[in-house]
């Protein structure tokens, strides 16, 4: 049997706490282990930033919607605004520094800058979720979803 | 939730999180590491072990400061770390950006010993 539930929160930065905490307990009641949970919440959170900075543009703009479902085999986030369509494959995948060279300015630059446009949180989905898409149309705004496989022993 | 700030022995000083480097935690932690490299104090530890959990803003003051201190001949080393925040380091190459010790002890030797004849 499948469970869903939905939070809607202004988006502002003091309500990425509470998205994360609703997400956890989502994670927890799915059967997901401490390090699964963690990762969730900080997709969230990088998620929510995201759509404060980039498709709201500041904070109090708009709602963010978010809704967990747990099924028998996966824990599935979705956020929802209605701002500036934000397409996470447009972000480049952030360069990172290669063995020995940490004292190289250039890779040291490409991490800053990653680090200021958002690249990081989505390199985070990527890497720790196992599936991210994104769907934008006119009427409803950006969705981001984010999936987590639960592994049979997880089921309850 | 709050960020310590301590002086060692010598021109060391340990920044410790207490809590969450998440967006309420982070401001503090930038501006208290920036009062520091103000200061031209620049030989930093910051000691991690009270925190498990850190976003990409925490990431980026740790990085920003970093910079500053090597610029100043100084140096901005980690240690402390769980082993979730190990976890997001490595993930983005940061373990191999950052000196990261186990314990404050071993730290404070590390970038003593380092930035001697600086």
């Amino acid at each position: 049997m499948g469970k869903e539930e939905i939070l809607t929160v202004p988006g502002r930065y003091d309500q990425i706490q509470v998205i994360c905490q609703f997400v956890a307990a989502g994670a927890r009641e799915a059967g997901l282990e401490n390090d699964d949970v963690f990762h969730v919440e900080l997709c969230c959170d990088e998620a929510t930033t995201n759509i404060i900075e980039h498709a709201y543009g500041a904070e109090d703009v708009g709602p963010i919607i978010v809704t967990y479902e747990i099924t028998k085999e996966t824990y599935t986030v979705t956020l929802h605004d209605n701002g500036r369509p934000f397409v996470p494959d447009d972000v480049p995948e952030p360069k990172y520094p290669k063995i020995g060279s940490v004292s190289n300015g250039e890779a040291l630059d490409d991490i800053l800058n990653s680090l200021q446009i958002g690249g990081l949180g989505i390199y985070f989905m990527r890497k720790l979720m196992d599936e991210v898409y994104y769907t934008f149309n006119g009427v409803q705004g950006n969705s981001l979803v984010l999936v987590k496989n639960l592994a049979p022993e997880d089921h309850k | 939730m709050t960020i310590s700030c301590q002086q060692l022995t010598g021109e060391v000083w340990v920044v410790s999180s207490y809590g969450r480097l998440d967006h309420s935690l982070n401001p503090q932690l930038e501006q208290s590491l920036s009062n520091l490299l103000e200061k031209k104090r620049n030989r930093l530890i910051v000691d991690l072990s009270h925190s498990n959990y850190i976003n990409s803003g925490g990431l980026r003051c740790l990085v920003t400061a970093w910079r500053q201190a090597r610029e100043q001949g100084g140096d901005l080393i980690l240690c402390g770390l769980n082993g979730r925040m190990e976890e997001i380091f490595s993930l983005i190459g940061f373990d191999r950006v950052f000196t990261i010790r186990t314990t404050q002890e071993e730290a404070q030797q590390h970038i003593v010993q380092e930035t001697k004849n600086t």
